[in-house]
């Protein structure tokens, strides 16, 4: 690497490897980010871009490579990184939810006298870090009480609080919706030109295009390309992540003949949830479409008896036979999935093996008298894992150690082995890279094809439009309407969602 | 330049974030105790005068028995995430003053059923208030040591019970094979079934899988308040047992019985290389933490080490233990 005019580089990153285990997660790449520019970072999950920001940020320690800052070098740590002026902000929120939206802006940098806060100077702080990205929240009110969008705002004035000359964020879209996700990129564009690099990771093609002067392409730890965006197209962006070229018929929608009604839900009432009735037939994919805080997750966790609900009547009737679903563990038991919109907290158990987690769900025909039946249990686990395509396939291996498309996967695992009657999805391919999506996807359109009713709740407009037979779109807590798939598009679904000119913030 | 190894396969999972460093810490907290039971057995075989001697082994184990059965049982808790149950304690008081005053009174087999029915009672208390209720579960077994003590000494009047000088717990108290004892045997016994039901039952899976993850475990379709209240239930039946240990050997009962008995029970558990945090752990490396307690204490006393010293002893081997515990996990989890 040749150290031209390095001060014109607000941050460079030389050489950056890291090794973790056996697998190299970062293989010798080298990163420079000019001021005002937006960098994108791309690449499938478990290519690298959180280690390799992780390392920007001084989190992790790299086992070679050298990180720069207007020329000069910072040494390993979070402290040295932040005194440099390198800000990062997480993936996951790392807000703490009892304390104030201004307290969080300044965690860890509170302005003091003789040891005492100074309220008075913190709260102006934070509200010039509020104004330079143009949100308006209430300082005093506690995190706990915002909306996932307004969280992941305060946790970007976090950051620029700090007054950084480098901003790295790491897919700090995941969550929101694509007015909030507009929102969040005209912020970005603006705080470039007001000088600052900004080194942004993104599973979404579009906002990648929209936004960054230059990509860097990472697969497999390694790096593929780097190139001013403008000489490549999204189709060659894909191709060069994945490293394959993806199936077009798997954005192709299925021919669905739905059967009886399965779910007939009526009148449910819950917290965030007003009176909502819903049916899903057999073989049918219904989505559930609308804002992030709509309700569509408590209203799904309702039917299911995951949440209890004030008041309605859930029955789930297979082969002429109904039952009326009470609690959470009878619909299981009465042939109800779930994949959790949370994977790492609800969806599995990180540290436990994959033959475990999909023990879990299916111990009871794994077993007999209570007792297991260890080869059962392989066999079992062995076979779904093959089934939706698990990489590498070792059913002993901790589900943690997998990338977070993989780990979905698993999860699916769980409830395919029950092939149940009526399967919940909510968000299933979020942070989930593009091809485990495909997959995904697949093995969705597939457990209808076999007679599933399925519902499914996702904030992915392109996934919902591909999965869905119908989709009804929430806003406030009721279905304000439904669409067929003929009539639905992105801006029908938005409409119904955002209601009459609804905007962020 | 860095080395240019290529990953074996297509797509190689993301390792865990886990240096080599968190593999070595993971390992010795799990499986040090191996090494560490063997040294110090070694130890004392060469170095310490009489351990070797058949009678003190005979007393190692009669030490040994009470507080194992009681660590074996509270393993159950410990994995289930729920840290663990102080009221063994009184539990263990109350089945040995059970014992004693019931089959002096009206028989043995009566005695066990009543014995039985107050340890369920203490599970249904404490797995209620902590399964379904949610409640802090060293709070409430913290209360419900000082009920189950209260209605002892209330029924009790505080006295001392002795059993029958030719009765069958006294035949039981004095038994032995060799240099082990019944109630070694008994320790052995249960350590072998509450593996057995911790490794190979779906109820034992449940336990650690609730430790690992509570809101999976549920949302698999798990009651898991009953899950809790079955850790709660192994762990009394296990007191319960520990109690007519106790109780046999000196065919005496009394409800100070058994204090510190949570403690050192603890003590063996964590030592072993169960985790506080939940999901890991076993029943067997409890057995050896319990060997491995039973015996440094059998040492210092050997020694002539006052008792005191050995009180900071067991303090501070617990204090480095559940560190190297949490610095395992902390690691594991950078």
């Amino acid at each position: 690497m040749t150290t031209t005019s390095s001060a014109d580089i607000a941050i460079a990153a030389t050489g950056i490897s890291k090794r973790f285990g056996g697998a190299l997660a970062v293989d010798d790449v080298s990163l420079q980010i000019a001021p005002g520019e937006i960098h994108s970072i791309v690449g499938e999950n478990g290519a690298g871009k959180s280690t390799l920001m992780r390392v920007m940020a001084g989190i992790i320690e790299s086992d070679s490579g050298s990180v720069e800052v207007f020329g000069a070098p910072v040494d390993p740590g979070t402290r040295a990184a932040i005194d440099a002026g390198i800000a990062l902000v997480h993936q996951e929120l790392s807000l703490v939810p009892e304390m104030t939206v201004a307290e969080n802006i300044l965690l860890g940098a509170f302005p003091t006298r003789f040891g005492f806060t100074r309220y008075k100077d913190l709260k102006e702080i934070a509200a010039n870090a509020l104004a330079e990205i143009g949100v308006s929240v209430d300082l005093d009110e506690r995190v706990s009480r915002l909306s996932v969008a307004l969280r992941q705002f305060v946790e970007i004035a976090r950051a620029v609080a700090r007054q950084p000359k480098v901003l790295i964020l790491d897919e700090p879209t995941a969550t929101l919706t694509p007015a909030e996700t507009d929102y969040l990129l005209r912020m970005l564009s603006r705080l470039a030109d007001g000088g600052m690099a900004i080194a942004y990771i993104s599973h979404r093609i579009p906002e990648v295009f929209e936004i960054s002067s230059n990509v860097t392409i990472l697969r497999d730890g390694r790096q593929v390309l780097t190139s001013p965006i403008a000489d490549l197209t999204p189709q060659e962006v894909i191709d060069n992540m994945v490293g394959r070229e993806l199936k077009e018929d798997l954005q192709t929608h299925r021919d669905a003949t739905p059967g009886e009604v399965v779910l007939r839900a009526t009148d449910i009432e819950a917290p965030r949830v007003n009176s909502v009735s819903l049916e899903v037939r057999a073989g049918e994919i219904v989505g559930l479409g609308g804002l992030v805080g709509a309700g569509r997750s408590e209203l799904v966790r309702a039917i299911i008896g995951a949440d209890s609900r004030t008041a309605g009547r859930v029955t789930l009737t297979r082969d002429g036979r109904s039952v009326t679903l009470a609690s959470y563990t009878s619909a299981v038991r009465n042939g109800v999935g779930y994949v959790p919109e949370e994977r790492r907290t609800d969806g599995l158990a990180l540290i436990m093996t994959v033959s475990d987690n999909i023990r879990l769900p299916n111990r009871q025909q794994l077993s007999r008298f209570g007792i297991k039946s260890p080869r059962r249990i392989a066999d079992f686990a062995q076979e779904l894992a093959d089934k939706v395509g698990l990489r590498p396939p070792e059913i002993e291996r901790e589900a943690g150690q997998y990338s977070g498309g993989n780990q979905q996967k698993v999860v699916l695992a769980k409830w395919l082995g029950r092939r149940p009657d009526f399967m919940v999805l909510d968000e299933p391919t979020r942070g989930v890279d593009v091809g485990a999506k495909a997959e995904i996807h697949r093995l969705v359109k597939e457990m209808a094809d076999n007679g599933t009713a399925v519902l499914v709740v996702s904030s992915d407009l392109p996934e919902l439009l591909e999965l869905s037979d119908v989709i009804h779109v929430m806003r406030d807590g009721r279905i304000t309407g439904s669409l067929t798939r003929e009539d639905a598009t992105e801006q029908s679904v938005m409409t119904l969602a955002a209601g009459e000119a609804e905007a962020v913030a | 330049m860095a080395q240019q190894t290529a990953p074996s396969e297509a797509e190689t999972p993301t390792q865990s974030e886990s240096s080599r460093l968190a593999g070595v810490l993971t390992w010795m907290s799990q499986n040090g105790i191996f090494i560490f039971t063997a040294i110090l057995i070694l130890f004392a075989l060469i170095f310490v005068d009489g351990f070797g001697s058949l009678m003190n082994i005979t007393d190692v184990f009669h030490r040994a028995a009470p507080i194992g059965i009681v660590a074996v049982g509270m393993t159950f808790v410990v994995i289930s995430g729920n840290y663990l149950d102080l009221s063994v304690v009184a539990q263990v008081a109350t089945s040995g003053v059970i014992l004693i005053a019931v089959s002096n009174n009206y028989g043995l087999f009566p005695a066990i059923l009543a014995a039985l029915a107050a340890a369920m009672l203490f599970a249904l208390v404490n797995g209620t208030a902590v399964g379904i209720f949610k409640a802090n579960a060293v709070i409430v077994t913290l209360a419900t040591t000082f009920i189950g003590l209260g209605l002892l000494r209330l029924f009790s009047g505080g006295s001392i019970f002795f059993g029958p000088p030719d009765g069958p717990v006294r035949t039981f108290g004095l038994g032995k094979i060799g240099p082990i004892p019944y109630s070694a045997i008994v320790l052995i016994i249960m350590t072998i079934v509450l593996g057995l039901i911790l490794n190979r039952t779906n109820f034992g899976f449940l336990v650690r899988s609730f430790g690992v993850n509570e809101s999976a475990t549920r949302l698999g379709g798990t009651n898991t308040a009953l899950v809790i209240i079955g850790a709660f239930l192994v762990t009394a039946v296990a007191a319960m047992i520990a109690g007519f240990v106790l109780a046999a050997f000196s065919n005496t009962a009394v409800s100070n019985d058994g204090v510190g008995y949570e403690f050192r029970a603890l003590a063996a558990i964590i030592v072993g290389g169960t985790s506080v945090f939940g999901g890991r752990g076993s029943v067997y490396r409890t057995f050896l933490g319990v060997i491995f307690v039973s015996v440094l204490t059998n040492i210092l006393v050997l020694s002539g080490i006052s008792f005191g010293y050995q009180q900071v002893a067991l303090g501070v081997l617990i204090v480095l233990a559940v560190s190297l515990d949490a610095l395992a996990r902390k690691v594991a989890q950078r």
